[in-house]
């Protein structure tokens, strides 16, 4: 059941993400990226790792390809200009081949996940439970949460120096 | 359990041990609130507090220099780790930020920009420099890194009406970007490998740098755990700006503001190379065979690139960025020699100690040479400097001197220090480039200080040389004495490094 699945959802994934490259219509692309995202939520699901998969959904089909999705309309890119075919076109086609062939070779011949030894703890990792995450987040890495503060702050601050009107800047002095 | 709870992480968060970068991020907020609740009119104030505050702290922290860290050893559940290095680190951001403050009142006044947040930003991104240098875990290590390079990418672009600036930060985004996600790669690698508890070694917190190193010990010659050291090398490369990683350093250098580009230059450089040390003296040591030739191809590649490609410039943010690199090039054979030699490391130090009071020199003089279109700022624009500026000229002899490392000055010592290392260290090829590298860069140092000594000398056609505008702002009191500081330290750390060169060679 689980395989099945399993093949399901990854056929999914990638063939959504075969449409994020190969849609003219970028608002096309950005919902495919989407509906890509969400194969891989679901593919984390099947893991057990269900708070992942949420974070997923929430933040990146949710927010981040919604943002995209309004730029793409805001600046109506549509279609533009069919660059000619180059030569180093190409030659990257020929690079991302045969560095396919080498991983799936990989794959086939060192990647025998049953030849591994049997894992030693049968124990669910800790962070995979939202409340052991959020009492680690509240207790061992307190500190980096603390300077993530810092680092949304100076961000914010970044986007204000960058995007206020000048008017009246004459005077500041 | 809650209370229990509270009680352990109370217990294990020793905020005292960071109260350095604590207050620095506190200075950071105090600047904004004061610009709210100032008048207009006293704005002025705003960058003499954060200096003073800067001074008070650095003060504190040399008078405290070997109590700070007695006793523990990591703090905040292992995810810090205070040593004698980190101390000097934490000094030297602090140094740096003092004098990037100081350029920046002189900068800044040539352009209708806000002030208060350029001076907030320093002092953010000094405090994620300071956990950076100190971090003993991958998670601390990566959030300070990245607070460091969010604020690096709103200083570059900070002089938003010149067109340069702003492309130097979308190049600067887009590459560290690129080198952020090389970097997550291989720590994942590892973080995944070293996680496997059917590996010898293999523990719950891998990415604990003690954890991480126990496994590599474990486990020699494991080809992902190979995989994931290099790709961290490269994340590493690119802030220093190695070669190949080296391909931004020429545009961000020119497009940034002048105080962004000293800082850039002298911080995130020494930054890159308190990691670089972390990594490869403390956590990769097992991966010696590996890691020592991946960084001998890139010193050597970084040391002729950087040298030979500013033998052309005459931009000066350009040649100083490029010459820069080649500097990143002398400090990675001390990075390679430390493996051998324990002078490396003091030596590592003392260089950029060197090199931090000899850039501030040239720095500070380009702030004031500079016209109001920030990136440019051409060899033509220094002629006859020493007539109408003498002062500025001489200053800029001098850090131009010690850049070189012409002997009386302290970057001689610096790389005489470095290459007695590598020499200890049985290094030879390398030190052959090397010396190759600093006899090629007297020739453009030399010449730009010709360009401020001498008048412009082209090959005569009839026409007189095209005599460029320079509009030099007169040097401000502090300003006129801290760069009389530097310059007279850089000479005097030459002839006498006194307990400062004891520090570095008791290393």
């Amino acid at each position: 059941m689980a395989d099945s699945l399993f093949y399901l959802f990854a056929f999914f994934t990638v063939a959504c993400a075969v449409g994020v490259v190969a849609n003219k219509n970028a608002v096309n692309a950005a919902m495919c990226l989407m509906l890509c995202l969400m194969g891989i939520a679901s593919l984390f699901v099947l893991l057990d790792a269900y708070l992942l998969a949420a974070l997923l959904v929430l933040v990146y089909a949710g927010a981040v390809v919604a943002l995209f999705l309004f730029i793409v309309m805001l600046l109506d890119m549509q279609g533009g200009v069919k660059r000619p075919f180059k030569k180093m076109t190409a030659v990257a086609s020929v690079a991302s081949l045969a560095l396919m062939l080498v991983g799936v070779t990989m794959i086939k011949t060192r990647g025998q996940l049953s030849s591994l030894p049997a894992p030693v703890g049968t124990t669910a990792p800790v962070g995979a439970v939202l409340k052991n995450y959020a009492e680690l987040l509240f207790t061992t890495y307190l500190l980096p949460v603390q300077v993530i503060g810092f680092l949304l702050l100076i961000a914010m601050l970044g986007v204000i120096v960058l995007s206020k009107k000048f008017a009246g800047m004459g005077d500041i002095k | 359990m809650p209370i229990e709870l509270l009680q352990q992480a109370a217990a294990n968060n020793e905020w005292l041990a960071i109260t350095p970068e604590l207050m620095l991020g506190l200075t950071a907020l105090l600047l904004l609130v004061l610009e709210l609740i100032l008048p207009k009119a006293k704005h002025g104030l705003i960058p003499v507090a954060a200096i003073v505050i800067q001074v008070v702290i650095a003060v504190s922290l040399a008078l405290n220099f070997n109590t700070a860290f007695s006793g523990t050893d990591t703090v905040f559940n292992g995810l810090l780790r205070l040593s004698a290095d980190g101390q000097f680190l934490r000094l030297f951001f602090l140094v740096c930020s003092i004098f990037v403050c100081l350029l920046g009142t002189v900068s800044l006044a040539k352009q209708r920009m806000p002030r208060v947040e350029f001076y907030h930003l320093v002092l953010v991104i000094t405090a994620a420099m300071m956990l950076l240098a100190q971090s003993n875990h991958f998670v601390m290590f990566f959030v300070a890194l990245e607070t460091v390079t969010v604020g690096f990418y709103i200083l570059v672009s900070y002089f938003r009406e010149s067109p340069l600036s702003l492309e130097a930060g979308l190049k600067y985004l887009v590459m560290g970007a690129l080198s952020s996600s090389l970097l997550l790669f291989g720590i994942v690698l590892l973080y995944g490998v070293a996680g496997n508890r059917g590996l010898p070694g293999g523990s719950a917190d891998s990415m604990n740098f003690d954890q991480l190193r126990g496994f590599l010990e474990a486990n020699p010659g494991n080809f992902l755990a190979s995989v994931g050291i290099v790709l961290v090398l490269a994340g590493v490369a690119f802030k220093i700006g190695a070669v190949p990683f080296q391909i931004w350093i020429p545009d961000v250098y020119q497009g940034a503001p002048t105080p962004v580009t000293a800082f850039l230059a002298v911080a995130s450089k020494a930054a890159g190379f308190a990691v670089l040390l972390i990594l490869t003296q403390r956590v990769f040591t097992p991966y010696q065979n590996l890691v020592i030739p991946v960084l001998a191809v890139m010193a050597g590649a970084t040391i002729l690139f950087g040298n030979l490609a500013a033998l052309t410039q005459h931009n000066v943010k350009r040649l100083i960025g490029l010459s820069g690199i080649s500097h990143a090039g002398y400090l990675m054979i001390g990075v390679i020699a430390a493996y051998r030699e324990p002078l490396a490391v003091g030596a590592i130090w003392f260089y950029l100690s060197a090199y931090l009071l000899a850039s501030f020199a040239v720095f500070g003089v380009m702030a004031h040479v500079a016209g109001s279109n920030d990136a440019d700022q051409e060899l033509d624009h220094y002629a006859n400097l020493a007539k109408e500026q003498p002062f500025l000229a001489a200053i800029l002899a001098i850090g131009l001197g010690s850049l070189a490392g012409i002997p009386p000055l302290a970057g001689f010592m610096g790389k005489l220090l470095i290459f007695v290392a590598a020499f200890k260290a049985g290094l030879y090829p390398l030190l052959a480039i090397a010396v190759g590298g600093v006899v090629i860069s007297i020739y453009y140092y030399f010449g730009w200080i010709k360009a401020a000594f001498f008048p412009s000398s082209l090959p005569s056609g009839g026409e007189p040389a095209p005599v460029a505008t320079r509009v030099c702002t007169p040097v401000a009191g502090w300003v006129r004495v801290a760069l009389i500081v530097l310059a007279v330290s850089s000479v005097l750390l030459g002839f006498y490094p006194g307990a400062f060169g004891q520090w570095v060679l008791a290393h």
